[in-house]
C-alpha cells in the first residue's frame, strides 16, 4: 500500500437484525486529505464512522489504518483508537472537567504523558482553535461553538492520524456554526486529514477533496466536491442536493 | 410527695444516667460508618457491574439486590447473628455482626443508587472516553464514576440518614448503641418518657448534623452543569 494512504476501507457490512445498515462501502483516504460523506438520514453515514474506530463492530470487510489491518482480531483496539480522532454531533465533552482537562486526560491517561506535559500541549491546542481564555470554565458554561471547538481540540491533541468529524455542525444554533467551520476549515488547509459527514455544502466545496455520497449503505456517487454537488449524476443525489439547495434558499430569503 | 420535686428527681436520676446514653453514640456511629463504608464497597462494585458486566453477572447483582431489599432487617440480622455465620463456624461478636448486616444490605441498596446515577449519565461520555483509547476501565474510572458519585450524593446523603436511623435495631442483638443504653437506663429507673426522648433526640441530631456535613462538602466539590442536590 503506498504510503500516503493513512486509510482504506474495503468492502464494509454492518447490519443490526434484519436491518442492514452498511451493503459493501469501499475508499481510501490519502494524507492531507479532507473526504466529505453525505447522503440522507439513514444511509448509514453514522453507523460507517463508528465501524471505522471499531466502536461498532463490522460483520464484514476489513479497514487498514497507515498500513496496519485494524479488522484484524488481535488489534489493540484502544491503540487504534488513540490515532483516530472523533468529533460528535453532540460534543460529548466530559462534562465534569474543565475544557482544558478535557483536552489533557487523554494525554494523561491514554498516552501517560506527565501533568505538565499534558497541560501544556492541551492549552497550545485550546489556543489553535481560539478558547485558550476559556481554559478553566466546565462545559456547562461554554456555548455550543465552544464546547465543539474544544472536542476538536480534545481530538488534536492526541496527534492522530485522521479525525473523523460526525455531523459536527448539526447541533449548533445556525449563529454558532461559522466559528466551528472555520476551525474545520484552518485544520484542512493544515493538511489534517479527516473525514467530515456533513451538509455543510459551502464547506464541502471549500476544502472538500471528495464527495462520497451514501444511499442505502452504498456509496452511489463519488466525486470533486464541486462536480457532485452542482452536477449529480444519480437520481438520488440529484434530489438530495435539490432538497438541501431549497433549505438554504429559504434560510437566506 | 408533689408532682414537682417527683419531676425533679427524676430529671436528676435521668443526669446522673445521661453521659451513660451519650457514650453509645460512638457505638451508633460506628455502626453507621462501617455499614456505610462497607456498603459503598460492595455497592460500588455491584453497580458497575450490573450496568457494564455480563448478562449473568447481572442476574446475580439483581439477586443479591433484590434479596438484602427485600428482607426485614430485623430478620436479616436474626438469620445471620444465629444462623449463617455460626453454620459457616464464625461466632461474630454483636458489633461485628450488626456492621457486617447493615453493610451487606446497605451494600443493596447503594448498588441501586450507583446504579439509576451512571445509567443517568449519557452513553455519548462513555463512547468519547473510548474513542480517546481509553480502556473500558479507564473510561469508567475516570470518566463516568467522577460523574456518577456526584449525581448518586443526594441519595447517598439519604441513605447515611436511613442506616443511622435502622442502626437503632441492632439492639437486639446487644450491640452498646444509644437504644440499647437508653432501655437499660428505663429499666433501672423505671422512667420511659424522658430516656426515650433523649434518644429520640440524639438521633435527630445525628440526623441532621450529619447531612449538614455532607452538604458543606457536596458543595465545595459542586460542579456547574452537574446535577444533584440536597
Amino acid at each position: 500500500m503506498p504510503d500516503d494512504i493513512v486509510l482504506k476501507v474495503e468492502d464494509l457490512h454492518k447490519s443490526y437484525g434484519n436491518i442492514t445498515v452498511l451493503k459493501g462501502v469501499s475508499f481510501e483516504v490519502r494524507r492531507g486529505e479532507t473526504k466529505i460523506i453525505c447522503g440522507p438520514s439513514g444511509s448509514g453515514k453514522s453507523t460507517l464512522l463508528r465501524c471505522l474506530n471499531l466502536i461498532t463492530r463490522p460483520d464484514k470487510g476489513r479497514i487498514w489504518l497507515e498500513g496496519e489491518e485494524i479488522t484484524n482480531r488481535n488489534v489493540n483496539i484502544n491503540k487504534v483508537r488513540q490515532k483516530i480522532g472523533f468529533v460528535f454531533q453532540e460534543f460529548n465533552l466530559f462534562n465534569h472537567l474543565t475544557a482544558l482537562r478535557n483536552v489533557s486526560i487523554g494525554l494523561e491517561v491514554v498516552k501517560r504523558l506527565k501533568k505538565e506535559e499534558a497541560r501544556k500541549i492541551a492549552l497550545e491546542m485550546l489556543r489553535k482553535v481560539g478558547l485558550e481564555e476559556h481554559a478553566y470554565k466546565y462545559p456547562a458554561e461554554l456555548s455550543g461553538g465552544q464546547k465543539q471547538r474544544v472536542a476538536i481540540a480534545r481530538a488534536l491533541a492526541m496527534n492522530p492520524a485522521i479525525i473523523f468529524y460526525d455531523e459536527p455542525t448539526s447541533a449548533l444554533d445556525p449563529q454558532l456554526i461559522g466559528e466551528v467551520l472555520e476551525v474545520m476549515k484552518a485544520l484542512a488547509r493544515e493538511k489534517v486529514t479527516s473525514i467530515v459527514v456533513t451538509h455543510e455544502m459551502g464547506f464541502a466545496q471549500s476544502v472538500g477533496d471528495e464527495i462520497l455520497f451514501m444511499y442505502d449503505g452504498k456509496i452511489i456517487e463519488r466525486g470533486p466536491p464541486l462536480e457532485v454537488i452542482q452536477n449529480p449524476k444519480c437520481e438520488q443525489t440529484k434530489r438530495f442536493f435539490q432538497k438541501i439547495h431549497e433549505l438554504y434558499a429559504r434560510q437566506e430569503r | 410527695m408533689s408532682v414537682y420535686s417527683k419531676l425533679l428527681r427524676l430529671m436528676v436520676t435521668v443526669w446522673d444516667y445521661l453521659p451513660y446514653i451519650l457514650e453509645g453514640v460512638w457505638w451508633t456511629l460506628g455502626l453507621v460508618a462501617g455499614g456505610l463504608a462497607l456498603g459503598f464497597i460492595i455497592g460500588l462494585p455491584l453497580s458497575i457491574a450490573q450496568v457494564y458486566g455480563h448478562r449473568i453477572l447481572k442476574a446475580i447483582v439483581e439477586v443479591y439486590a433484590w434479596f438484602f431489599r427485600s428482607v426485614p432487617l430485623l430478620v436479616l440480622l436474626f438469620l445471620f447473628y444465629w444462623g449463617i455465620f455460626p453454620a459457616l463456624g464464625y461466632k461474630l461478636d454483636p458489633l461485628t455482626c450488626s456492621i457486617l448486616v447493615l453493610g451487606f444490605r446497605s451494600g443493596g441498596y447503594q448498588s441501586q443508587i450507583f446504579r439509576g446515577a451512571i445509567q443517568s449519565i449519557g452513553e455519548g461520555q462513555y463512547i468519547a472516553a473510548r474513542t480517546l483509547g481509553m480502556s473500558k476501565l479507564q473510561g469508567i474510572y475516570h470518566i463516568i464514576l467522577p460523574q456518577a458519585l456526584r449525581i448518586a450524593f443526594p441519595g447517598w446523603v439519604n441513605e447515611y440518614a436511613i442506616i443511622l436511623k435502622d442502626s437503632a435495631i441492632c439492639f437486639v442483638l446487644g450491640v452498646m448503641e444509644i437504644l440499647t443504653r437508653t432501655r437499660y437506663v428505663v429499666m433501672a429507673t423505671l422512667e420511659p418518657l424522658l430516656p426515650y426522648f433523649i434518644a429520640g433526640g440524639l438521633f435527630i441530631i445525628l440526623t441532621y448534623g450529619g447531612t449538614k456535613l455532607v452538604n458543606i462538602v457536596y458543595e465545595k466539590t459542586k460542579i456547574p452543569g452537574l446535577i444533584g442536590r440536597i
